[in-house]
């Protein structure tokens, strides 16, 4: 394995003398690898051949080879075959640290299966040696080489290993069995007898090994678990290694059990005890997994002092460890933190870096609005010293305490605007920048503030990237403050000085303004004709583009409105799509039409298992991908009887309507047009035994009452493994989002095939196949649209068509479950990631977008807060081109 | 899972090292994010002083001992608190193997026996033995001693 780590393995300093370094150039020591070759250690390797054999010098040589193992030399199949055959030559010597470095060489080299018989009867006879450490390692060795098949002859063994009365070999043959429960589980789980005897065993490492294993070979049974967590937190357990381990385990009891209201809590109180160990690595583990579980403050207090007591300890590790747990505490408790405060500002001028952002990140959460000024300060000091990494999470942090303290935006403005002045990489001011844009969002007040300080970082900005994400930003936002005209010589000063990405973002920028701002607009059409000599191309044509159409040259739609909405309206074509149907598109007469280009943001491959196992041959150019819902309306299309349906709103993903591996498989795909649906079976037979021929389905739509069948086509024949579709159409009325439930029988002439020669019998029987129900719903009818900034289509939108109710959503798992839920109800797409919500939230606020059937767009705020114990309340906003849909999609959330 | 353990020297150049389950394609970037990480903070540190840093979902302990960085990467159950049992029994058998803290040169001279110790320490990610006594018998195959 090559390697080029800088400056380390390929580089010869490896090799060179070595130096002492209080020594003078004249007493030079060489490594004992010095000039070390590959060709020469293979033929010194020949030394193991000897029948005299010089234990001393063989040992050296396999020293040799392992050095040139880990210096990532790799050898080839016959140099590893010879090594391998010669290296077993050595189990005739009976010099033990030579037969440590043969086991170790094994292991090394991990022999093919092929060339495991060799050596695995020396293994076997020291695996029932006398000498307990023969048997320790050779049990290891095997475990890394064997089979399963050998794996059930030597079986015998390894449960006698893991209650031998020697620890080695007990622990050996248990971390083995953790090891061989990935391949092999059914097997290790037949030693559970064992392996709960070596978990009462006297020796601690024993018993850490053994609980480690039984744990994992009953991880699926909760009650398994929940008796051997009981069992032990009442008995002793030794080591404390093991003790973290039980300690994980009875937290995974109390999260599973739901009866926490009981008032004897056996688990719980073990845990407490815990705290009380003498072990640190014990107290540490109790207190992470307490503070982890939904306790009341009373509960949580000796778990917080006990880690402030580590955040003064000596040792660096205790330190990082308390102050991680702290910072996750202060996530979601921050008041049950502050007690910290003290310790935590001690702990900022840590030598560590790691452990002083962590001090200062969970300040960040835990300070009150009078000590963030004071905060700030510190942290300016700070920030010198600490690598990009860690800055950036201190940017993260003083954006969540500024939306926290919106008050306080003034300092931390301030704060960003410095760190943006000072060096930093890419993702570190990139970092700021969010940030700022963010406070910008969310707090009105901080708006005319924090563009002046983008406007600034931009006149002296590296990134190409950042200055056209600020110009566009400020394009955005500049026009609707109390002076936009302000802003307009830092974006001319990028016309005249930047790279031609950022001239063509800042030309767009300055037409924002013209077109926004009426008093602006003479000025900036002056300044937009200088762009019209930019040696650029993209810069000329924007200017060009810009001075006609906000001029009234070029006519775009009716009003002035129009105009501003094609020329900074939001893109809602995914480029994924566009680029896609470009690629498909052949020149003609006919224009590239945009509005033909598919919405959907998820683009779902068509799915055709025959083409999927022929691969194009090597060098044939591959086919540009070509959307799902393209392909379908292309394949649709084609088939006179849906030619006069219209344009092809939405094609859903592949429903499965049989389970995996059943006789004959069917998913299918919902096709929707404004007023009929199409379904289209994907079919495949799996049985080579059969064909079948005159394949249908027989939809019963009796419980979807507004669909009447108007057209079905049938599959002539199904050979085995030779997908086919057959499409049933219903009509529907016209703009209605009809719903219903469809039962479906696939039908079919069963023909006997022989399978040597291919043929199938003359004759063939009726025969018919129940398919799982097929459901059309609300969401089926809403396209998965994004928008680019949610904010601004929002306000885009008529205020007069929102929609606002509330609901309650009963209990819930958690508030993710309810997001995803009326997420998946509605079908609509998350923006701007707030469909994740993290963990521990109260509260949570997801954006959703879509185009509902008859292309109307639609705009949902949802926000969800957690009333009580598990009860979700959500509130709903509908904002949309049409009043109707936005009524429409509240009936949807209400009946769902 | 104990991801890694790697011996590098002061240079930053690889003397030992030891993946499991790290695919091979990711194991440059660990290599030169750990030596990145050592020559960022350990210049100055005390001989055998523990830094602890955290990467994505990973815990990484590392420290100096003698002339040589040593760096242990651990996920899930191996988090700093383990990896700090880890690393100690790593470094006392190591120091006991060279009956002080290693130079360079020494770590060479005695490189089988590291090896060794390493294999019964860390065995394929998962902590074995963790007692430098212990472990300085069972690589000359002596059992050890009873408590």
């Amino acid at each position: 394995m090559p390697r080029s780590l800088a400056g380390d393995l390929t580089d010869p300093e490896m090799a060179q003398p070595y130096m002492k370094k209080d020594d003078d150039d004249s007493d030079i020591e060489y490594s004992p690898f010095f000039g070390i070759e590959k060709g020469a250690v293979l033929q010194e390797a020949r030394a193991f051949h000897d029948p005299q054999l010089d234990a001393r010098r063989c040992s050296q040589v396999i020293t040799k080879l392992l050095y040139l193992i880990n210096q990532g030399e790799s050898f080839t199949k016959v140099e590893a075959t010879e090594v391998f055959f010669a290296v077993t030559k050595l189990f005739q010597s009976n010099d033990a640290g030579l037969r440590r470095l043969v086991y170790l060489m094994i292991k090394e080299l991990s022999p093919s299966s092929d060339e495991v018989f060799i050596v695995t009867s020396s293994l076997m006879k020291d695996m029932n040696s006398k000498t307990d450490m023969y048997r320790a390692n050779a049990i290891r060795v095997l475990c890394r080489i064997i089979d399963g098949n050998l794996l059930t002859q030597i079986e015998r063994y390894l449960k006698q290993a893991i209650v031998d009365k020697n620890p080695v070999v007990a622990s050996a043959a248990l971390v083995s069995g953790i090891h061989l429960l990935q391949a092999n589980p059914e097997i290790v789980k037949r030693w559970s007898n064992e392996v709960q005897e070596a978990v009462q065993s006297r020796a601690a490492l024993v018993q850490f090994h053994g609980l480690a294993l039984l744990h994992q070979t009953r991880q699926n049974d909760r009650l398994a678990i929940s008796k051997l967590v009981s069992s032990l937190t009442r008995g002793s357990v030794r080591s404390p290694l093991a003790q973290c381990l039980l300690i994980r385990y009875t937290s995974q009891v109390i999260r599973e059990s739901s009866n926490t209201q009981s008032g004897d809590r056996p688990f719980f109180d073990y845990l407490e005890s815990c705290l009380r160990h003498k072990a640190e690595m014990v107290i540490l583990e109790a207190a992470r997994k307490i503070t982890e579980m939904d306790v009341t403050s009373r509960e949580l207090a000796p778990a917080i002092t006990v880690l402030q007591l580590f955040l003064s300890s000596s040792k660096p590790v205790l330190r990082f460890a308390a102050v991680r747990t702290l910072n996750k505490v202060a996530i979601t408790r921050p008041l049950a933190v502050t007690n910290c405060n003290v310790d935590l500002e001690s702990l900022m001028s840590d030598q560590n870096r790691s452990i002083a952002t962590l001090a200062i990140t969970t300040l960040l959460k835990t300070g009150n609005e009078s000590s963030v000024d004071r905060l700030m300060k510190q942290i300016t000091s700070f920030m010198s010293d600490i690598s990009d990494e860690f800055k950036i999470v201190v940017i993260e942090a003083i954006r969540s305490l500024c939306l926290k303290f919106p008050l306080k935006y003034r300092s931390m403005m301030i704060f960003l605007s410095n760190s943006l002045r000072e060096e930093g990489g890419f993702e570190y001011k990139k970092a700021i920048v969010d940030s700022i844009v963010t406070l910008i969002g969310a707090i009105p007040d901080a708006k005319e503030i924090g563009l002046l300080h983008l406007c600034e970082f931009i006149e002296d900005c590296e990134f190409t990237y950042l200055s056209s994400q600020i110009l566009h930003f400020l394009g955005n936002e500049g026009p609707r403050t109390s002076d936009p005209s302000r802003y307009i010589r830092y974006i001319y000063n990028r016309v005249i000085l930047e790279n031609p990405t950022v001239r063509a973002s800042a030309v767009s920028t300055l037409a924002k303004f013209g077109a926004l701002v009426d008093e602006l607009k003479p000025r900036i059409f002056v300044l937009l004709r200088r762009c019209l000599f930019d040696t650029d191309d993209e810069v000329r044509d924007r200017a060009t583009l810009y001075l006609q159409t906000l001029n009234g040259e070029v006519a775009v739609g009716n009003s002035e409105k129009d105009v501003k909405e094609f020329l900074f309206g939001s893109f809602d074509v995914p480029l994924a799509n566009l680029e896609a149907s470009l690629r498909t598109y052949e020149p003609s007469e006919e224009p590239f039409d945009i509005s033909l280009v598919s919405r959907e943001a998820r683009s779902q491959p068509l799915q055709d298992k025959k083409a999927a196992g022929k691969k194009p041959p090597a060098g044939a150019p591959t086919p540009a991908p070509v959307s799902a819902v393209d392909a379908y309306q292309k394949m649709l299309s084609s088939i006179p009887e849906f030619s006069g349906f219209g344009r092809l709103f939405k094609s859903s993903e592949p429903v499965e309507l049989t389970e995996a591996e059943t006789e004959y498989a069917v998913n299918v795909v919902k096709h929707i047009y404004e007023n009929h649906v199409v379904l289209q079976y994907n079919c495949t037979n799996t049985i080579p035994e059969q064909l079948l021929e005159d394949v249908t389905v027989y939809v019963d739509a009796t419980d979807a009452e507004e669909f009447s069948e108007v057209f079905s086509k049938p599959l002539k024949s199904l050979p085995y493994d030779s997908p086919g579709q057959i499409f049933v159409a219903f009509e529907k009325p016209e703009h209605v989002p009809a719903i219903g439930r469809f039962s479906n029988v696939l039908k079919f002439t069963v023909k006997e095939v022989d399978t040597s020669s291919g043929e199938a019998d003359e004759d063939g029987v009726e025969d018919e196949y129940q398919l799982e129900d097929l459901e059309i719903v609300s969401a089926d009818y809403m396209l998965r649209v994004a928008v680019s900034n949610f904010r601004n289509a929002w306000e885009n939108m008529d205020p007069e068509s929102e929609r606002v109710d509330e609901y309650g959503l009963g209990a819930r798992e958690s508030l993710a479950e309810a997001v995803s839920a009326v997420t998946s109800i509605l079908g609509m797409q998350p923006c701007e990631g707030t469909e994740v919500v993290s963990s521990n939230a109260r509260s949570h606020v997801c954006l959703l977008s879509g185009v509902y059937i008859g292309g109307v767009k639609v705009l949902v705020r949802l926000s969800f807060g957690l009333s009580g114990p598990k009860e979700v309340a959500m509130k709903l906003a509908v904002r949309s081109d049409d009043p109707e849909v936005s009524d429409k999609i509240h009936e949807i959330v209400a009946s769902g | 899972m104990i991801l890694a353990v790697l011996f590098a020297n002061s240079e930053g150049n690889i003397l030992i090292e030891r993946f499991h389950g790290v695919p091979a394609e990711e194991r440059l970037h660990w290599r030169s994010f750990l030596v990145k990480l050592g020559a960022e903070n350990l210049k100055g540190a005390k001989s055998e002083e523990l830094l602890v840093a955290s990467h994505k979902s990973v815990s990484i302990v590392y420290t100096m001992i003698g002339d040589v960085c040593l760096y242990i990467v651990g996920k899930d159950e191996y988090d700093e608190l383990a990896l700090s049992e880890v690393i100690f029994a790593v470094t006392s058998a190591v120091k006991d193997v060279c009956a002080k803290p290693p130079t360079e040169r020494l770590f060479l001279d005695k490189y089988g026996r590291i090896c060794l110790c390493l294999d019964e320490i860390v065995w394929q990610g998962l902590l074995e033995n963790t007692e430098k006594d212990r472990v300085r018998r069972l690589i000359r195959l002596k059992p050890p001693v009873e408590p």
